[in-house]
């Protein structure tokens, strides 16, 4: 999950680091002058994009006419397809240097690598290699604190203690957090030593979010902003609407199967309405889920069959079969034909029971596209 | 290191073996062949599963019955205890199925491997087999055959449809191993490189891969380095998707630009593989060599 800015320099504040005061505005929202930290202001648009600087989506502002002006530029433009809709209001910070820090794991490695140089700002992926340190630390809180504190030595002495600081401080929360990425760019280092966190990227990990309850009450405060990661907290598995004109629901298993599929009907010229990995071995004799993920395909408005496509290792068919059924049943809105091809354990009760419920079965994918098509053609005919 | 093939006959160990996944897929293991000498459940009352003894901890188990061998079955916040638990009975070879293991337990555990020379398959991952032999894991039956192709993968699904396909035109796997779609895991494609170079049964490579991370980099570098000599196809999911979270500049400096499906698309290919992009064309152009 990759954190707005906003949110990570207010959870970084939460921790004692220093952000420059400042606030989100979503949307529609009147921006007050009382409700503004001092000025002048630094105007941010938040989005997961990366590359907000080049394209001119932060801004500075020295008036409160300026502040609505940037405000309205930025909210609702696109920065590489994702449409910005909210703000960060914030105080500049002036007369500091542009420092670089950051943390990450590292798979292959097998550790946590920090990366840091003198020289901050956009430009940091072009400064020669020389000007940058890096080095990778076991993931624990002595090793890695040793390890910031031994790169932070090697920058010039004007700007090695606050980043020493800085590095110790930040190297705690990372394993504290359990995050992915931290990179703090710039990290604002004054001529008295202090130092500010002028913008953060913080990718946090999903799979930890069941120990991290700072995180999970983030997701809950804001499930509009994090949907993918907020669905899969509350109901365990990964959905994601890919064409709200798709015409075809898709049932599946497997991000990798279920991705494969998506490519090859769109190459086909097919339109597929949805991403889902349902994780069919973890169903639990229970529809909830399988009636959940009907009810948001039924939301389709141009949806027009639904394709289960279930490739069973760990799934039992016959016991998905039953719960698919009775799942239907629970969801009478959607009322459109359904194509299955399953394979793998379990397949033979799984026949029987889909055959009494009317549902034709496939165990080839090409002959259940086909079946999908002719439908789609079918459907085309009896629409004036 | 021990070998990343399983003989068959190997005795084997199942942790978990007491819940609903433990009870079946133990089932189904020991169906296909899998020499399945014991299960670890610490809560089961009682003695056996499907003909199975059960132990109250893995050394116990290893204790009775000289298993190195072993598949846990058990729930990703859970896996860390257990591999502890596994290195400390001397287990040698671990598969690891469960989806969601935390990055941080995956740092920690893949340490604890390495020092301890525990080969661990996981997470994330329905496991591997060596079709005919032995299955560690749930890889389906249907889409097992013997054969010359070597396959590795990052994605459970899409390698049982690629493997089905492939076996009903008569083309077989040597060893199959899921590595896990996990950025932090025990087995990383170029991991293997070297085992499927030496491996006589294997005559090509199957690759099944994901956008996102940069393994599939990282694999078309190991070819090239230890100059890979027989043929590799690689199959490469969410070509259409839309492009994933960057990991900043941090990810750009360590990594370079990577993830998206046109560099790995552009790495494996300089690096020699056929990269196809479809599953049709990938049984296209692996039937075309090896039939």
């Amino acid at each position: 999950m990759y954190l707005l800015e906003h949110d990570a320099k207010e959870l970084l504040a939460q921790h004692g680091v220093p952000i420059p005061a400042g606030r989100l505005i979503d949307g529609d929202e009147t921006i007050h002058r009382p409700a503004l930290p001092p000025g002048p202001w630094m105007v941010k648009a938040q989005t997961f994009s990366t590359g907000r600087g080049r394209a001119g989506m932060i801004r500075k502002a020295n008036t409160l006419q300026q502040i609505v002006d940037h405000a309205n530029a930025v909210l609702g433009a696109t920065v590489r397809g994702q449409r910005i809709k909210a703000i960060r209001i914030e105080q500049q910070v002036t007369a500091a240097e542009e420092t670089y820090l950051a943390f990450l794991i590292d798979p292959a490695a097998g550790g946590i690598r920090i990366i840091m140089s003198a020289r901050g700002g956009m430009d940091i992926e072009t400064l020669p290699p020389a000007l940058i340190k890096t080095d990778v630390s076991p993931p624990d809180y002595t090793s890695l604190v040793a390890c910031a504190r031994r790169l932070a030595a090697a920058m010039p002495s004007h700007v090695a203690g606050a980043m020493g600081a800085a590095a110790e401080m930040l190297a705690c929360i990372f394993i504290e957090r359990e995050a992915l990425l931290l990179e703090i760019n710039p990290l604002f280092v004054k001529s008295d030593g202090r130092w500010v966190v002028g913008d953060a990227k913080w990718i946090a990990d999903d799979n930890s979010l069941f120990r991290q309850p700072k995180l999970r009450e983030l997701l809950r405060q804001r499930p509009a902003t994090y949907p993918a990661s907020h669905l899969k907290l509350e109901h365990g598995f990964d959905y994601v609407v890919v064409d709200p004109q798709g015409e075809i629901g898709l049932l599946t298993t497997g991000a990798g199967l279920s991705m494969m599929l998506i490519d090859e009907m769109r190459d086909a010229g097919l339109k597929p309405y949805n991403f889902l990995d349902v994780r069919s071995g973890g169903l639990r004799e229970e529809t909830t889920r399988l009636v959940q993920v009907l009810r948001w395909i039924a939301e389709g408005r141009n949806v027009r069959v639904l394709l289960v496509n279930i490739f069973a290792g760990i799934t039992d068919l016959g016991e998905f079969s039953t719960l698919l059924v009775a799942a239907l049943r629970k969801v009478p809105q959607l009322k459109v034909p359904v194509v299955a091809r399953l394979v793998g354990n379990g397949l033979q009760p799984a026949q029987a029971t889909l055959d009494q419920a009317g549902i034709r079965l496939f165990t080839d994918l090409d002959s259940a596209l086909d079946e999908v098509r002719g439908h789609l053609a079918k459907d085309r005919e009896s629409t004036p | 290191m021990i070998s990343p093939r399983v003989a068959r006959g190997t005795p084997v160990i199942v942790m978990g073996i007491s819940g609903r996944v433990g009870a079946l897929q133990s089932r189904l293991m020991k169906e296909y062949g899998t020499n399945i000498v014991g299960g670890v459940s610490p809560v089961s009352e009682r003695n056996e599963i499907n003909g199975i003894p059960i132990f109250a901890s893995c050394s116990d188990a290893v204790k009775a019955t000289g298993a190195m061998h072993c598949v846990a079955l058990i729930a990703a916040p859970h896996l860390l205890a257990a591999m502890t638990e596994a290195v400390a009975a001397g287990i040698k070879y671990m598969v690891t199925p469960a989806e969601g293991m935390p990055v941080y337990d995956a740092l920690l555990a893949r340490r604890m491997a390495l020092d301890a020379g525990m080969l661990w398959i996981g997470p994330s991952t329905p496991g591997m087999a060596v079709p005919g032999d032995t299955k560690l894991g749930f890889i389906p039956n249907d889409a097992l055959r013997p054969g010359p192709l070597g396959v590795m993968s990052k994605s459970g699904t899409l390698s049982y449809e690629a493997g089905y396909r492939l076996s009903q035109r008569g083309i077989g796997q040597s060893v199959w191993i899921g590595v896990g779609g996990d950025p932090v895991k025990g087995t990383y494609y170029s991991d293997l490189v070297p085992f499927f170079a030496a491996d006589t049964q294997t005559e090509a490579l199957l690759i099944i891969g994901e956008i996102g991370g940069h393994e599939e980099e990282d694999l078309a570098t190991a070819l090239k380095v230890q100059q890979f000599s027989k043929p590799v196809y690689a199959l490469i999911a969410g070509r259409t998707a839309p492009e994933g979270v960057a990991m900043g500049h941090a990810g750009a400096l360590i990594h370079g630009n990577h993830g998206s499906y046109a560099a790995k698309h552009a790495a494996l290919e300089a690096a020699g593989v056929r990269v196809l992009s479809s599953l049709n064309e990938m049984v296209e152009g692996v039937c075309a060599q090896l039939r």
